[in-house]
């Protein structure tokens, strides 16, 4: 679809390039590193994957959708992409979206905003080799926003922990029992 | 005097002091600092002002609060007066925008070999953005 004037721009919510590196491999549309997590603040994501269609006057067609948009992590997933592409591919053609694409999408609250810039705080520390004053705010923020995978999950590689570990599955529970707070769209499929 | 961190978009330094927990500037060092300047009608940035009443909120003595000042432009704030560092949030306007109007926040991220890549570069073309990760 590349020559139809579209673009796929994927952006890693993540500091480790290397990693990174590995999944993008192959990859010939633009790759982006964001490890300050801009992205989530701008656009209130609170999970990856998140898909945003952006139309070509910069407004957004479809907001916010926990959907596998690329080719990118779909070995993780199992998931068919099939539905995800035909509907993208008659959005490009044809400008038409899917009925969910008017779905309003919740606001970050205050503590989800100071989750975001706690976590910034630390992953700065941490870098600079604070490893006590990253802890310190890395907590603050997974108090602030306990659910948000991409505080707390994002966190854990960050403090030598597995994000496919067991804390990662208490937090998955606790998620879902709170009825998958995500900031978007869960496809019907996918709820 | 000390330098403070200032983490926002990039990571930026501004010489001031922390006083009670507060990381205060001269007000010629605002600008530099957060991209706000305060003039006699309020803090300004590019052709946008924003009405700061008698100062007393972001001012301390002639200095100006870095944190406050983002506070009253809209932008969040964490403060970590040990590490001398302000985080200093988008604006929540932006988000906003993004969420009820509908337009798409600009950005600009470095890809895997370092160049910078604007939302905006890409005006034009109906534009899928993924947000992904390795965890």
């Amino acid at each position: 679809m590349a020559d139809d004037g579209f673009l796929v721009i994927a952006v890693a919510i993540d500091e480790n390039i290397d990693e990174v590196r590995v999944l993008a491999e192959n990859i010939t549309y633009p790759v982006l590193m964001d490890p300050g997590h801009i992205l989530t603040e701008l656009y209130a994501i609170s999970n990856v994957p998140a898909v945003v269609w952006i139309d070509e006057d910069g407004r957004i067609s479809r907001p916010n959708a926990y959907e596998f948009g690329s080719d990118l992590l779909s070995e993780f997933t199992g998931r068919t992409r099939s539905a995800h592409f035909d509907q993208i591919r008659e959005w490009v053609h044809n400008g038409a979206v899917p009925e969910d694409a008017s779905s309003q999408i919740a606001d970050l609250s205050e503590d989800e905003v100071a989750a975001r810039l706690h976590f910034r705080l630390a992953a700065h520390l941490r870098r600079n080799g604070d490893e006590v004053g990253a802890a310190r705010h890395f907590d603050a923020a997974a108090q602030l926003a306990p659910l948000d995978f991409t505080v707390v999950r994002a966190a854990m590689p960050l403090q030598g922990e597995s994000p496919f570990g067991e804390e990662f599955f208490k937090i998955l529970a606790e998620y879902e029992a709170a009825g998958t707070p995500f900031h978007g769209i869960i496809p019907a499929s996918e709820a | 005097m000390t330098t403070i961190t200032i983490l926002g978009d990039e990571v930026a330094t501004a010489t001031g002091e922390w006083a009670d927990g507060r990381p205060l500037v001269e007000p010629d060092a605002l600008s530099a600092a957060v991209g706000w300047t305060l003039k006699p009608e309020g803090l300004c940035r590019d052709d946008q002002c924003v009405l700061v009443g008698d100062g007393s909120a972001i001012r301390v003595g002639d200095k100006l609060d870095l944190a406050a000042v983002a506070n009253a432009v809209d932008q969040p704030t964490v403060v970590d007066p040990d590490a001398g560092i302000v985080v200093l949030g988008q604006p929540n306007a932006t988000r906003q925008a993004a969420l009820r109007d509908r337009q798409a926040p600009d950005f600009t991220l470095a890809d895997l070999d370092g160049t910078l890549h604007s939302l905006s570069d890409y005006t034009g073309k109906k534009r899928l953005l993924v947000a992904f990760s390795s965890w």
